[in-house]
């Protein structure tokens, strides 16, 4: 659950300019470097930093190369995802067997948890629909006779390696 | 190389018009609602992306090839939010009162 703690309770100051440097810095890049438009840049840049800190779940630490690692695993399922379900779209009659399937994740309710689902939406022929207090996620498949719940449970691993801590912060 | 890079932008461009056209047969030939929405966030995603990796070497300027990679993760991230956020409503609406 997202709590009330001030943004500069758990971030450090340098982090937080840092931060914001860098949300300036994305700004830039797609907006574009004219002085002129730097003032919008300067408080999209804080309001993004400010979120951003608010959101953040307490104690979370990102691991470099979980980071990576996730990164390169989640291109090459993007892939497989795009292919797969272009596939079982133009073959005739379409090759799909929808139906919902239950996996039991061990990440805690709040942001984690919602990152890690919206994450799974985009991997291949699976797409959470709801999750429950104690843990419980509904998943919609695009093809109940594949091994959904071995991938889930990958997904979930991978994703949770992003963590230094694993994820069991909320 | 000038040559090659087309070359890899015509592939690539082609590839990504693909998966978006396979996307929308898929958005029209799924049977149920939610199926649908695995046709738009995946194929259109992997489409995308195709279409800005072919785009890279056509970019004039580090700031524009950077700009097409942010464009392509903002709409990853939109993509995913809003799919989950479909798929929530239409469940509650289901389960509902």
């Amino acid at each position: 659950m997202m709590t009330t703690t001030t943004p500069d309770a758990r971030t450090s100051r340098s982090g937080l300019i840092l931060r914001s440097a860098g949300f300036l810095l994305l700004w830039m890049i797609l907006i574009g470097p004219a002085p002129k438009d730097l003032a919008v840049g300067l408080v999209a840049a804080v309001a993004a930093t400010w979120t951003s800190a608010a959101l953040w779940p307490a104690g979370a630490r990102l691991s470099i190369p979980g980071i990576m690692r996730f990164l390169m695993r989640f291109l090459m399922q993007s892939v497989v995802a795009g292919i797969d379900v272009a596939w079982r779209a133009v073959t005739t009659p379409p090759a799909v067997a929808p139906g919902f399937v239950t996996f039991r994740t061990a990440l805690p309710a709040g942001m984690i948890r919602a990152t890690a689902t919206a994450i799974m939406s985009l991997q291949p022929g699976k797409l959470p629909v709801a999750s429950e207090p104690d843990g419980t996620l509904l998943i919609h498949c695009l093809d109940r006779r594949e091994p959904v719940a071995q991938q889930l449970a990958a997904d979930e691993a991978a994703f949770c390696r992003t963590l230094t801590d694993g994820g069991q912060h909320g | 190389m000038t040559i090659l890079a087309h070359v890899f932008t015509l592939l690539a461009v082609t590839a990504g018009a693909l998966l978006f056209l396979a996307g929308t047969i898929g958005l029209l030939r799924f049977p149920d609602t939610l199926s649908r929405l695995h046709a738009l966030s995946k194929a259109d995603n992997l489409g995308l992306a195709l279409i800005v990796l072919g785009l890279l070497p056509q970019a004039a300027s580090l700031t524009d090839g950077l700009k097409l990679i942010l464009i392509w993760l903002l709409a990853q991230l939109s993509a995913a939010t809003a799919s989950q956020l479909i798929a929530g409503s239409l469940n509650r609406r289901k389960s509902g009162p």
